[in-house]
């Protein structure tokens, strides 16, 4: 066991926060949330560059072969600047899925920068539902019909394919098929959400999808799908632990600059307890972060069960530290002009994906009940 | 004491009810309901003051003589209560509750005549343009000036917060009259036309996707000097009246009884497996926690407008009303979220939050957010909940 940062993740940590310090200014951010899709070619581009895009892929599918820890480096710089390009999507939910999967390329397109995915998997009136889909693959002559209607699906602004969960004629289980989000009857109603990202409603009209289309076959689908989830609410703890650690930086430096009362107001004592309690919240959040990596690559109940007592964690203290974060601002904490009101939308998405608190909370319960 | 509510008040708040059924626009209706307390219906609020004016209503809690109604403190409360309760639009608080009491306690006779008939009809929209980029919690030092030359005041200076302000008709303002005396002293309550030449107004993007802060920047504006109201210097003195004036309503009381009340209807339309989650002990446990703090503090509150002798200076009681009913629309639009779960985290553009977005959405979750996220700023305004807790500790305990 080593807290300390190895060589290679030190520059992985140092060059991160060097482009995602010198481009994603808030005025930057708030420009780009005004686009439709919310995305930043040349920022993707700069990715792929770097590597970031390939690191959770395997060598054997031209990746580089990171460990989940180099991951959760990238990620807390990521997560510090309140980078909401689809990182998560693309260089590690798509990894979960697709490392192991006959994908014809996909995964290296995706770390090539050239292909962008998002999973399509939420349905109507369900709350982090994991089991069998509603949408459903018929047979129809050699290939298959893709017909349901997806909700939330995250990332979906910028990408070009979907990898679609859908439960299949004729077998037990979830596939997952892949679909060109272009392609005939796929009817996408996309909408932003608080932190900046677009997600979408997809619906598939018995959209035409061939066998080799099929990622994850119905035996396997289940496993894949949580260790995916696990995965991406990992690497979105470690953005959010980031992110925790940028607004007790951004908050220590206003309670000097700002005075009331003849005085910095970081000399009143009431501030400085809040400050002190932020920062109580945000290393026990890194902690939880640090116990959750450690069981990362297994499977199973251990990883389920530390993932979601990581989510607890983090998700109240990221509230903690981003709520506080805005009452030490006053007035300002609640415009869209200072960082912190940004930090704190980031920071509520973070901890409503792939699994809100209550869920967590059931899945521990779920788990010991055998 | 006897703790039994009197059965007059049933009769009366049935009259109340009948008369808002009534009287309310559902077109009005609809935008509350789904902004519940977003301050963006401005408009709304003054259409509201003129129907209520038709009943003679729109300012009940006024002395008689100005327009108000004989009415006992607990009918007041009913009255609010009603009124909350049926989705009607909140009022131009700054005319009606601020400035309005202000004219009528310190105003000449002119000032009265001029501005109390048009508040009760809602002619027009008042802002409160109180703090300065510098000056929030320490108002005291605000910097805005005002020198008088001939019969007008020169007003420089910046204000900002100013709630409403670029759909506001007026404006009452805090400026310095003296520089050359203490803090306070120096402090006068100008009322100022906010289309004066010299006023440039910036809306001021919010967290939530609204606008209605704003910035007011006077820039060698004519102020007649007949619109100061009461004496030179004694601004500081009626801005506390002001805020000491209606001590209860920090407390939304009946906002929170409301908002409460749709946090049940969410728990039993919102479902985990078939079940509503109002049947789930982790949401049944958050929900009867809140639904408990709700009951306590409306009785806080009761205990005030009812005048019970407290053994604690009024103040400190009134803070703490205003510390409870903060954190509490807080918490209770925290859980509307967490009810929504994943579905929260949809940005609905704010003027389009009364309409459901397509049948795969629950009917009633735009607006929840937002509203969620604004009342962050809940523990801010009016006093942040630091300073509310400085109060307490040094009108109730001398600390
Ligand atoms: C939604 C909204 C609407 C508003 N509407 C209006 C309006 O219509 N008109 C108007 O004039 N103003 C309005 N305000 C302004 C409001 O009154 C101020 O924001 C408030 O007084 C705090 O001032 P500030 O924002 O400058 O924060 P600051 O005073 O700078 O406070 C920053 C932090 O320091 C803390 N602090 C300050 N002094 C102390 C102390 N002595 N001890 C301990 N902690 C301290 C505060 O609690 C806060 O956490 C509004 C504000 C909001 C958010």
């Amino acid at each position: 066991m080593d807290f300390n940062l190895s060589d290679m993740q030190r520059m992985l940590l140092d060059s991160a926060e060097r482009l995602v310090g010198d481009r994603y200014s808030l005025e930057h951010r708030r420009a780009l949330r005004d686009r439709q899709d919310g995305f930043d070619a040349g920022a993707w581009a700069s990715f792929a560059e770097l590597g970031w895009l390939a690191l959770a892929v395997p060598e054997e599918k031209g990746g580089l072969g990171g460990s989940f820890d180099d991951v959760a480096v990238l990620m807390t710089a990521v997560g510090g600047r309140l980078v909401v390009d689809p990182l998560v999507s693309n260089a590690v939910i798509a990894p979960a899925i697709l490392s192991d999967a006959p994908d014809a390329g996909l995964l290296a397109e995706i770390a090539a920068g050239e292909r962008r995915v998002a999973l399509a998997h939420d349905e109507p009136g369900e709350r982090y539902g994991r089991g069998p889909r509603l949408t459903r693959l018929s047979r129809r002559g050699n290939g298959f019909a893709l017909t349901g209607q997806k909700m939330l699906v995250l990332d979906a602004g910028s990408a070009d394919t979907l990898i679609v969960t859908a439960s299949i004629e004729g077998e037990d289980g979830t596939v997952l098929v892949r679909v060109d989000k272009n392609a005939a009857n796929v009817t996408a109603e996309a909408y932003p959400l608080i932190d900046g990202t677009v997600a979408a409603d997809i619906r598939f009209g018995a959209v035409d999808v061939t066998a080799d289309a099929i990622l994850v076959q119905a035996e396997h689908g289940q496993v894949v799908l949580e260790k995916s989830f696990d995965h991406g609410k990992i690497a979105l703890m470690a953005q959010a632990v980031g992110s925790m650690e940028a607004t007790l930086s951004i908050c220590a430096a206003y309670l000097k600059e700002r005075h009331q009362f003849g005085q910095a107001i970081g000399k009143f004592q009431a501030l400085q307890h809040i400050m002190a309690d932020m920062f109580v919240a945000a290393h026990q959040a890194r902690s939880a972060l640090y116990q959750s990596l450690s069981v990362a690559g297994g499977d199973g109940r251990a990883r389920a069960r530390a993932v979601s007592l990581a989510a607890i964690t983090i998700g109240e203290t990221s509230q903690f530290v981003s709520r506080n974060a805005i009452q030490l601002h006053g007035g300002y904490g609640v415009t869209d002009e200072y960082e912190v009101s940004h930090h704190y939308r980031r920071l509520l998405t973070l901890e409503k994906t792939y699994g809100d608190i209550d869920f967590h909370i059931r899945r521990i319960a779920s788990l010991d009940a055998g | 004491m006897d703790l039994k509510p009197g059965g007059e008040l049933d009769d009366f708040r049935q009259m109340v009810r009948a008369a808002v059924a009534q009287d309310l626009p559902p077109d009005m209706r609809a935008r509350q309901r789904a902004f519940g307390g977003l301050q963006s219906e401005n408009r709304d609020a003054l259409k509201w003051a003129a129907i209520l004016n038709e009943r003679g209503w729109s300012v009940p809690h006024w002395p008689v003589e100005h327009g108000g109604q004989d009415w006992t403190p607990l009918q007041k409360f009913v009255f609010e209560d009603e009124l909350a309760s049926a989705w009607a639009p909140d009022v131009n608080w700054g005319a009606t509750h601020m400035v309005g009491p202000v004219i009528y306690t310190f105003g000449t006779e002119e000032q009265k005549a001029r501005f109390l008939p048009d508040i009760r009809a809602g002619r027009y929209y008042w802002a409160q343009g109180f703090s300065e980029p510098g000056n929030g919690s320490d108002l005291a030092n605000l910097r805005t000036a005002a020198v008088l030359q001939g019969d007008r005041y020169i007003v420089n200076g910046q204000k900002i917060w100013t709630s409403g302000a670029h759909d506001a008709d007026w404006g009452f303002f805090l400026v310095r009259t003296d520089p050359a005396v203490k803090a306070q002293r120096g402090i006068s309550f100008l009322l100022i036309d906010l289309k004066s030449p010299g006023i440039t107004i910036r809306q001021i993007p919010e967290i939530n996707g609204e606008a209605d802060l704003c910035e007011v920047f006077l820039d060698n504006v004519e102020v007649p000097a007949e619109n100061l109201v009461g004496e030179p210097g004694m601004g500081w003195t009626y801005a506390k009246f002001l805020l000491d004036h209606e001590r209860t309503t920090s407390s939304f009381i009946y906002w929170n009884k409301r908002e409460l009340r749709r946090v049940r209807a969410i728990a039993e339309a919102e479902t985990l497996d078939g079940l509503p989650l109002a049947r789930l002990p982790q949401f049944q446990s958050r929900l009867a926690r809140l639904e408990a703090e709700v009951a306590a503090l409306e009785w806080s509150v009761l205990r005030v407008l009812a005048a019970e002798e407290f053994a604690y200076d009024l103040t400190a009681v009134a803070s703490t009303l205003k510390v409870s009913g903060s954190r509490l629309q807080q918490a209770i639009t925290e859980l509307q979220v967490d009810l929504y779960g994943a579905l929260a985290m949809r940005q609905f553009p704010i003027e389009l939050a009364h309409q459901t977005p397509t049948p795969l959405w629950p009917e009633n979750i735009a607006g929840r957010t937002a509203t969620a996220l604004g009342s962050r700023a809940a523990t801010i305004f009016g006093g942040t909940l630091q300073i509310q807790r400085g109060i307490i500790a040094k009108l109730a305990f001398g600390l």
